[in-house]
């Protein structure tokens, strides 16, 4: 047998081969996330619930991480080109380029997520939703029940809408809660700088915060060394997952998140044929509460009762165009 | 804003705290580069040190063997750099810019390969404080000068011994004179290379030491890119202090000053823009070094490839 004939056959088995066979024929999806998927935090939900639906529906999936806004168009086409037909954007930061995107290649579907009902969506695109401020205002409201110094600290990230509405949020249930206490809040100009977010914790204890409410990802950690070396107790919030065991004297409550309950449902009516739709996360709908620990008995009932009447409906003004 | 928030004690104890890990990785780079050898690969070399520190604290759960290990590592990076720069005769701008971003690459791999995706960030014991019997009491200085970690007590001793080594010590001198004529200090039977390798390890010891301390002084756990640029302004301080120790360390506390007063001044003045504070403690580096490069002269032979044949 000559060198071609050996080859011809070869492919010609290999292609006869129902797992490959199998594995051409799966559909495919893509994630394109802001931060790295190790952050332990959004990113690392977001990949989760990426490798979660693939199990679910037999999908091929792949994923781009720490990708600039600069490169996500590029990286987009390149998924598209490729066969993608599901691009997940899992980062507000990535709108600007779905709404360049989703009318140009209209075989692919879009899921984007933003801070709530994005104006004059695209017909292949589904909008995740996530009420960011809703949760935050249940943490707020925390902090301003426990703090002994009547000073809540806030250590946020980036100036996105999310953390804007949130900071306002937090502000909002401080003044329903315990109108003496007042917010300090900082940006740290980054949610994975651990240095600077220690920083930051670090100037607000010493202006007297005793409850910091926490809105950065990797940069959790300085705020755990922050607060573990701080003169006086100080209690702090965490969100996305559960990390109590970082610091059990000092965590007071985490706002889980579950991506897997949007994500699972979208991609199914994707597949289905359904391409736009909204899909909301707040409070009772992927957004729940840790348990709460490190505060009075009565402090954490009266938590668990404003996050009930948030799950009911209750009105939180949703503040976008300037901080307290 | 109260005048107060200029000289509030904690902003001077933030100072010392922040200002640690940059003097240490400049005094590293100031004796590489008093060799004669230019490194700019120090953020990535900072880089691999704390996720090598990080790792081997992590998995073997002692804060000196991390801290060694990420110093090794630190140095293996600018033996390299130095063995392109001196048996090869490469570029040296070249070779440091991709040991830095072999540095951002590899951290990460490092830290992925070991701890893969989680819901909660790995962490270690960071170094405890340890007062200064007799002193850690005194009326505010106490606070403020005598409550630190050792590395932190380490990073502000290291600027006079360095010092004594390289302006007190025949050693010394010879370093400096293959910085500034590798020529003479050959004609007089002195091996420019081992004084350069010897450099390298030392200053790469010291890069290392700088990496280090962020891990397990800061923050208890590594996160991409977690430098943040402290490598380059470690660079930029060798050039502001004009190549010698006691003026980088004033680079170094006037930075880190900037950088915590800008925290405290985002706390009670919300009228300037976020942005602009942020970008402070750097407009600041950029402005002062401007001024303060006029004048200044580097090492003649910096970044010159050293041949005993070349006729000059």
């Amino acid at each position: 047998m000559d060198r071609r004939s050996f080859l011809a056959l070869t492919l010609a088995g290999a292609a006869a081969r129902p797992g490959l066979a199998a594995a051409q024929a799966k559909r495919k999806m893509a994630m394109i996330m802001p931060g790295p998927i190790q952050d332990a935090d959004f990113n690392a939900v977001g990949y989760l619930a990426l490798q979660q639906v693939a199990k679910t529906y037999d999908l091929q999936v792949s994923h781009s991480e720490s990708v600039v806004v600069a490169d996500a168009e590029r990286i987009t086409r390149e998924y598209v080109t490729a066969g993608y037909e599901i691009v997940a954007n899992h980062g507000g930061q990535f709108i600007p380029i779905m709404n360049k995107l989703a009318p140009q290649l209209s075989n692919a579907t879009w899921i984007q997520e933003a801070s709530g009902r994005l104006p004059n969506l695209p017909k292949n695109v589904w909008n995740i939703g996530r009420k960011f401020h809703q949760g935050f205002y249940v943490l707020g409201a925390l902090g301003a029940l426990a703090t002994k110094t009547d000073r809540v600290g806030m250590v946020c990230g980036v100036r996105l809408p999310d953390v804007i509405t949130s900071v306002n949020s937090v502000a909002q249930a401080i003044k329903d809660v315990n109108g003496k206490a007042q917010l300090l809040y900082n940006w740290v100009g980054d949610f994975n700088d651990p240095v600077k977010a220690r920083q930051t914790a670090e100037a607000q204890i010493a202006a007297g915060a005793d409850f910091i409410v926490v809105f950065v990802n990797l940069g959790l950690s300085g705020v755990i060394e922050a607060v573990k070396a701080a003169p006086r107790p100080v209690l702090l919030t965490t969100f996305y997952t559960e990390k109590w065991d970082l610091a059990p004297k000092n965590l007071a409550i985490s706002l889980l998140f579950d991506f897997n309950k949007p994500y699972h449902e979208i991609v199914g009516k994707i597949l289905k044929g359904e391409r736009t739709g909204y899909y909301e996360m707040r409070p009772g709908s992927g957004m729940e509460l840790s348990e709460i620990r490190n505060v009075p008995p009565g402090v954490g009932d009266k938590v668990r009762a404003i996050f009930k009447d948030v799950v009911g409906g209750k009105a939180i003004p949703e503040v976008l165009d300037k901080t307290p | 804003m109260s005048l107060w928030l200029l000289v509030d004690p904690h902003l001077w104890q933030q100072t010392l705290v922040y200002a640690a890990p940059l003097i240490i990785a400049a005094l590293g780079e100031l004796i590489i580069e008093r060799s004669g050898v230019l490194n700019i690969g120090i953020e990535g070399m900072m880089l691999v040190a704390a996720v090598t520190c990080f790792v081997v604290t992590w998995q073997t759960r002692s804060a000196a063997a991390g801290i060694v290990a990420g110093m090794g590592a630190a140095a293996i990076l600018t033996l390299l750099l130095v063995y392109y720069a001196v048996a090869l005769g490469g570029p040296q701008i070249t070779v440091g810019l991709g040991l830095y971003v072999l540095g951002v690459g590899l951290s990460s791999l490092l830290f992925r390969v070991v701890f893969g995706v989680r819901t909660s960030p790995p962490s270690v014991q960071t170094l405890a404080p340890v007062p200064l019997p007799g002193l850690a009491d005194l009326p505010v200085v106490g606070h403020v000068f005598f409550h630190q970690t050792l590395l932190t007590y380490l990073a502000f001793l290291l600027v006079p011994l360095v010092h004594l080594a390289l302006f007190r010590t025949p050693w010394g001198l010879r370093l400096r004179a293959t910085g500034e004529n590798p020529r003479s200090v050959d004609a007089l039977g002195i091996s420019v290379e081992r004084l350069r390798y010897g450099a390298a390890a030392v200053g790469g010891l010291l890069i290392g030491l700088g990496g280090a301390y962020l891990p397990i002084v800061l923050t208890g756990t590594f996160s991409d890119n977690m430098t943040a640029g402290r490598g380059w302004l470690a660079l930029m301080l060798v050039i502001f202090g004009r190549w010698m120790p006691f003026t980088a360390l004033g680079g170094a506390l006037l930075f880190a000053y900037v950088e915590a007063f800008q925290f405290k001044a985002g706390i009670v003045e919300k009228a300037v823009p976020v942005q602009f504070l942020l970008m402070l403690p750097y407009l600041f580096a950029l402005v002062v070094l401007v001024r303060i490069y006029r004048g200044a002269r580097a090492p003649q032979a910096l970044a010159v490839p050293y041949d005993r044949e070349a006729r000059g």
